[in-house]
């Protein structure tokens, strides 16, 4: 019919069109839309002509062209009332199974509503800058051969070579965001007042920073805020508490009552969203400062995150090459002017460039100090939530084929009657879009009842989106497409009925589709195991951690914070809290056990060998000398050094740790070094963790200092509650002006593992979740299998079956599928276990208890509610049961 | 009974294709005129507004092979559409007498 010299569009695109378009309308358009068609084919290729045929297609979407299927054709409507009629009927006429299927789907559905919000906040860091495309953070990656590390941080002068020596970098800005100097946590006063208040969240930034980061000010200019050598920018949140009402730019403010050197506040920035990787509320200025002589200009000392601006365009891995220049050009230099032994090992740097928008989400095996969420938990309770939901739609499907007897007799009648099997599938799926639409809002229901503990659980302010215009479309998207998924099946199943057999009376299929009923619930339970697995595990790991022996005693022992206000009097201060009774030691450093406080590499070697041998990495703490007894740590050999002791100015004590990697054969005497000055070992204290138990214990000396930021105290006393008010009367004696802070270390301790115990908190009660959906689903199940054989149960009675015998033979089928879901969900929990525990070095051991208990309790579970009704059952009256329909 | 303003540009063109106006003929015209091409389903939704307000008659036939052996939709004005168009023009020209640079005198 078509000569080859017309062209015709692609057969889909036209089968669309009459899919959208009314007869009455489709031969002009059609013939309209193929002579373009042709016409174009002529000037431009086919893609591009398909691509305007399809825009053209779905431009039909329009009143006067589409196929109406109600308004002009009443038997629809007729049809559909019949439908809902059918639908809602048999949703009443069976109230249990009904109310296990919307039951389980609401539950389904709710999880999934907050699963997704939360998955949505993770995922919303950082995501609000103009240029986001072209801002990085700068990482430092030391791939050595046996271990790659990661680092956020970088000598000073980085971020001038950034800035200088590379033109696809517009902007390149610094920060130092760990307790450093001023950074961190300080006693904070305006100028004109006397009274200290402590403040937390202080960070050192570059001018530059801020305008890459685009904060958004309140008062001041961005471009110029932080350009003053004394510079601070504070947070709107705290301008308001500090200078109620007015414009604070200009007013100088005193950091730990150093007076001889005062801020000035360059400007009022709006507090950082909560949704923002970085959480401050002062930025002291990096203009100018140095802080020692010849820092700035110093390769040594890496504390400084740069972050930088690149042009449009820029292409990151190219430019990720060029940054070896400043290893090449500048670090190498320094490391043969410095007369280092191991200016080879710079051949393992290389520089990274990562996207602001991954900073929150993606930094896992960067050492920052800066909150994280984690981007194996947003996957994990994707998962889950998934699985919650087709754990519900499994037990949808298995209820409506397993019930699918009583509808048959229907199904016949309708197709003697004239249905097509079009019709009775189209009314399946009303009605399981009835059913998700129940469900749906039932599920809206739970998940704003549980936000708010969801919200403890997880730590997290979320809100239901009600105000935000995609909110209700994707609520309706979503139980339109959880009908379709649930009911696809089920409708198939059911319309396939052949009316003669099933008007005969003939057995009907509900046993038929038993083998699909079987897998299904062997998935379910398989996946309740795995949960299972999980929750305990995870919750086995955190007790483990928390009651771990760790090498210091980390009960009864009080943190006063900000004691370096107390200065020269220290030591006049520990002296009057040792005359109280409840008090056995105290000790003041800036350095605990515990994440969050001070921290300082160093690199050490044997005396004399600092340009032969490879450097060991220590961290080097300063303390008192009653440190090691505050903290009940152990003294392996020598001696702890002695503050009243000329001598022991040089003195330190290190780990057994830091003996084996320096290789000291004979510790005590012998002599190490730094860059700044030889130590002499008096003493070697037993291994003890101060890091995450994510990380193995790492070498670390200690040297001997009066002074500290924080006085641990050790209390004897039982009564913990009255020492601390006597420690507070000592305080105010000394420090009227300054209110006491104090926390416990064990607090501190448990504090560093509060993700993995949200973590742990949110996948149990989840897992919880899942398993009554399970559960549900398997009761609903074991009511049908009992129903069903009431005849058979009836005359195994009559002829004398024991009561045990026919609850072997009603849950024999259960047992079979508990052991086929349990072999299958070993292996899988263990692999995913073993995977998740690979980031602590600290690890329990994965025993065959944990898939014992597992499995025993699904199995219980499940067998009691397997049991219930098959015993209900078993008790009927035979008599009732024998009687025939 | 209103035109509106893209409705009376249909209109303008059936009224000027005298018998030969069907789609595709029609959509050329207003690309070649306005330098806009409508989109097939906008150019039918226009006229079969129009058609409803009785502003043009259409009648079916003329299929050729590059319409994949089609029908042709083709469109008449009918006297309402040309005094529907008369009507529009009126107005025009008198709002436009009050416009300097506007009341220029047309010529036949």
């Amino acid at each position: 019919m078509n000569s080859p010299s017309f062209p015709e569009p692609p057969k889909w695109l036209t089968w669309l069109l009459r899919k959208i378009c009314s007869e009455r309308v489709l031969e002009t358009i059609e013939g309209d839309l193929w002579e373009l068609y042709g016409i174009r084919r002529t000037k431009m290729s086919r893609f591009r002509s398909n691509l305007i045929f399809l825009y053209e297609v779905l431009d039909m979407i329009r009143p006067f062209a589409i196929k109406r299927k109600w308004s002009n054709n009443s038997i629809h409507t007729a049809m559909f009332r019949n439908y809902f009629k059918v639908a809602w009927r048999s949703l009443f006429k069976h109230k249990m199974y009904s109310s296990i299927k919307i039951g389980g789907f609401g539950i389904g559905m709710a999880a999934c509503i907050l699963i997704i919000l939360f998955i949505q906040d993770e995922l919303s860091y950082d995501k609000n800058y103009e240029r986001k495309a072209d801002i990085y953070r700068v990482i430092n990656v030391h791939a050595a051969p046996e271990k790659t590390d990661r680092w956020a941080s970088f000598p000073p002068q980085t971020g001038q070579v950034l800035r200088e020596s590379f033109p696809e970098i517009e902007m390149a800005g610094r920060l130092i965001p760990f307790d450093w100097f001023d950074a961190g946590n300080n006693q904070f006063r305006r100028q004109d007042r006397m009274q200290n208040s402590y403040e937390e969240g202080f960070a050192y930034a570059d001018q530059d920073l801020i305008e890459i980061l685009e904060i958004p000010m309140v008062y001041g200019n961005r471009t110029e805020a932080l350009s003053q050598p004394n510079g601070i920018l504070i947070s709107k949140s705290k301008a308001d508490k500090y200078f109620p009402g007015e414009d604070p730019v200009g007013q100088m403010i005193v950091l730990n009552d150093n007076t001889e050197n005062p801020y000035v506040i360059g400007g009022v920035m709006q507090d950082f969203p909560s949704n923002s990787h970085l959480q401050f509320d002062f930025l002291i200025s990096l203009t100018a400062r140095e802080f020692w002589p010849g820092e700035q200009t110093n390769w040594c000392c890496w504390n400084y995150s740069p972050y930088v601006r690149v042009r449009p365009g820029t292409n990151k891995a190219d430019l990720e090459e060029k940054l070896l220049l400043i290893r090449d050009g500048f670090m190498v230099k320094y490391a043969e002017d410095q007369g280092e032994a191991d200016v080879d090992n710079f051949k393992y740097h290389s520089f990274m460039l990562q996207p602001v928008s991954d900073i929150y989400l993606k930094s896992k095996g960067i050492h920052d100090p800066l909150a994280h969420g984690d981007y194996q938990v947003v996957q994990m309770f994707g998962a889950i939530a998934v699985l919650i939901l087709l754990l519900s739609a499994i037990n949808f499907i298995n209820l409506s084929t397993a019930k699918s007897a009583n509808r048959a007799k229907e199904v016949g009648l309708r197709k003697v009657v004239g249905s097509y099997r079009k019709d009775l599938i189209k009314q399946f799926l009303t009605e399981s879009f009835i059913f998700s639409f129940v469900s749906m809002l039932l599920g809206v229901v739970l998940a704003t009842l549980a936000l708010p503990f969801f919200n403890t659980l997880a730590d997290k302010t979320l809100v239901i989106p009600w105000g935000y215009w995609w909110f209700i479309p994707s609520l309706v998207g979503a139980t339109l497409f959880i009908g379709v998924i649930a009911g696809l099946y089920p409708s198939f199943y059911l319309s396939a009925f052949r009316p003669i057999q099933v008007l005969k009376g003939e057995k009907s299929r509900g046993t038929k589709s038993s083998r699909l009923r079987s897998v299904l619930v062997v998935f379910q339970i398989a996946a309740s195991v795995v949960l299972i697995i999980g929750a305990l595990m995870v919750h086995r790991q955190m007790t483990y951690i928390l009651n771990k022996d760790i090498g210091f005693e980390k009960e009864r022992v009080l943190l006063l914070q900000g004691s370096n206000t107390l200065g020269e009097r220290i030591p006049a201060f520990k002296g009057e809290i040792a005359k109280l009774a409840g008090v056995s030691s105290s000790s003041a450093s800036n350095y605990l056990p515990v994440v969050g406080t001070k921290r300082d590499g160093n690199a050490f070697f044997k005396e004399g060998r600092s340009r032969l041998d490879a450097s060991v990495g220590a961290q080097m703490w300063r303390a008192d000398d009653e440190y090691l007894e505050t903290m009940g740590m152990e003294l392996v050999e020598g001696r702890m050094f002695d503050l009243d002791r000329a001598s022991d100015s040089s003195a330190i004590i290190i780990n057994q740790e830091m003996v084996k990697q320096l290789g000291l054969d004979n510790p005590i005497g012998s002599r190490i070094e730094n860059f700044q000055r030889v130590w002499t070992v008096v003493g070697v204290i037993k291994d003890f963790n101060y890091d995450n138990l994510r990380e193995i214990i790492r070498p670390l000396a200690l040297s001997g200092t009066s002074f500290g930021e924080i006085i641990s105290v050790k209390i004897q006393s039982q009564d913990l509650q009255a020492s601390v008010t006597q420690i507070n009367q000592v305080w105010d004696e000394f420090m009227p002006n300054q209110p006491i802070r104090y926390t416990f270390l064990d607090e501190s301790f448990a504090r560093m593992y509060d993700d993995v115990k949200r973590t742990s908190n949110v996948f149990t009660s989840f897992s919880v979740l899942a398993i009554i959906v399970a559960c549900l689903g398997l009761f609903g199940l074991s009511a049908f299998m009992a129903e069903q054989r009431t005849k058979e149960i009836s005359i195994r009675k009559v002829l004398g079956a024991s009561f045990n015998r026919i609850l072997l033979l009603l849950t024999q089928n259960f047992l079979i599928m508990m052991a086929i879901s349990l072999a299958l969900a070993i292996p899988v929990g263990q692999y995913l276990m073993r995977d998740w525990l690979s980031e602590f070095e600290y690890q329990v051991t994965l025993g065959w208890d944990v898939f014992i208990i597992a499995g025993t309790i699904v199995a219980i579970i499940s067998l009691i509610t397997i049991s219930y009704e098959s015993i209900k059952a078993i008790f009927v009256n035979p008599v009732k049961g024998l009687r025939s329909e | 009974m209103k035109l509106g303003a893209f409705e009376e540009l249909v209109l303008l063109s059936v009224g000027s294709l005298k018998e030969q106006a069907y789609g595709v003929v029609i959509k050329e015209m207003l690309a070649e005129k306005t330098g806009k091409s409508p989109s097939i389903g906008a150019l039918h939704s226009a006229l079969y507004r129009l058609e409803d307000k009785g502003y043009v008659t259409s009648s079916e036939g003329g299929a050729t092979a590059e319409r994949g052996g089609r029908r042709k939709k083709f469109y008449l004005l009918t006297s309402a559409g040309r005094n529907a168009l008369i009507d529009a023009n009126r107005l025009r020209l008198e709002f436009s007498r009050n416009i300097e640079g506007l009341n220029l005198e047309f010529g036949e």
